[in-house]
């Protein structure tokens, strides 16, 4: 029995060599390092994730024909946004005996607009004609709500005479 | 002698085990979920949308538009972007050396026009990385935005277009980019945004 737990260093050299019962590392550099690791990779990684808007634009047709499909559209199908620089939003239905009517962003301003367009028209059609000095972001709001609303067919346009017209005539000169 | 026994240790010791398995455990997360951040030419704020399509993660042919409305391109496929200016250095015949292809295919993102291409790749890295770049001409007449998307397309197909743009861009520039690809027949495009909950008024 004394043969089975016999142990050379025990039995042969004196007490100065005894061992621990367990072996202790100093783990503190261990810690340092996987924070140090920690916090580099905390202040290089992005977590929000973009998200993206998918956008497909109509075949570009000729300029002859472009007047021929404004004409096939009944008119009060259509609704025209114009997103003007500050901020600032108008829209009007039809073509030809138009009337631009302010609004805002957001939910009570052209999403209840589009809501009401939506269920009063069967098939309808939106124009979103942005000012060349309105912002990105108004243009992005505006998609959005087309998304929200559920409008399936919309389209950009030029911001052209028409639209300054129409402006200037309710007192908005740009 | 008897108080022998009750002597405190010098300094007191704490298991830290549980801390490394934690570090370590927070380390392995933070580099799972990591994206790099890309350093972009410009600093861009984009928009926000209630949209949750994600991007995808490579071919993608990206055109960032700073506020000032300077225009800038890269490709997600680091393999391709020497074949893309190899194509793009044919149609303006730049001389270019091995390095500064080597130095391109490193960029995420550069907005120079043709003429300055060599000067800018030549630059030390530090300079570079701090030089306002003027941006891709998107002139009507001098349209180099379009021969670099033609080329993109080339050297990658079936990859997608995405347009980066401050949320204060003026529309005008936008707008530009949208006909230089509507013009080119890339009419399917995606437009980069954050995501934010739907606000519903209530």
């Amino acid at each position: 029995m004394e043969n089975e737990f016999y142990n050379p260093i025990k039995e042969g050299r004196s007490a100065k060599f005894k061992q621990k019962a367990s072996i202790t590392t100093d783990m503190n550099a261990m810690v340092d390092l996987a924070f140090l690791l920690l916090t580099f990779f905390m202040l290089t990684t992005t977590m929000v994730k973009p998200k993206v808007i998918e956008l497909v634009m109509p075949v570009p047709d000729d300029e002859d024909t472009e007047e021929t499909v404004v004409q096939t559209i009944r008119e009060s199908r259509a609704l025209t946004i114009m997103a003007l620089p500050d901020n600032e939003l108008y829209y009007y239905t039809g073509f030809s005996e138009a009337e631009a009517i302010e609004t805002a962003y957001g939910p009570d301003g052209i999403r209840s607009v589009l809501i009401d367009h939506n269920e009063s028209q069967d098939d309808p059609i939106v124009i979103i004609k942005a000012h060349p000095e309105s912002i990105f972001e108004n243009i992005i709001d505006l998609i959005d709500e087309m998304n929200i609303t559920r409008m399936e067919r919309y389209a950009f346009d030029e911001f052209g005479d028409k639209e300054f017209e129409l402006l200037s005539d309710i007192g908005v000169n740009l | 002698m008897g108080n022998n026994r009750i002597q405190r240790p010098k300094t007191p010791e704490l298991d830290m085990n549980p801390m490394v398995d934690m570090a370590f455990l927070l380390v392995t997360f933070f580099l799972l979920a990591t994206t790099f951040k890309t350093a972009d030419p410009a600093r861009v704020v984009v928009p926000k949308s209630v949209s949750n399509v994600e991007l995808p993660e490579n071919k993608v042919i990206s055109i960032t538009l700073s506020r000032d409305g300077r225009a800038f391109m890269g490709l997600g496929d680091v393999e391709a972007r020497s074949r893309w200016l190899e194509k793009v250095a044919g149609i303006y015949q730049i001389e270019l050396s091995d390095i500064d292809r080597e130095v391109f295919s490193s960029l995420s993102g550069f907005g120079v026009p043709s003429s300055e291409l060599n000067n800018f790749l030549r630059l030390p890295s530090d300079q570079r990385n701090q030089m306002q770049q003027p941006g891709i001409p998107i002139d009507s007449t001098l349209n180099e935005l379009g021969d670099w998307l033609v080329m993109a397309r080339v050297v990658l197909p079936r990859s997608r277009v995405v347009i980066k743009a401050d949320r204060l861009t003026p529309y005008k520039y936008v707008d530009e980019i949208i006909n230089t690809l509507t013009k080119n027949n890339i009419l399917r495009f995606n437009l980069i945004t954050e995501s934010k909950r739907l606000d519903n008024g209530e």
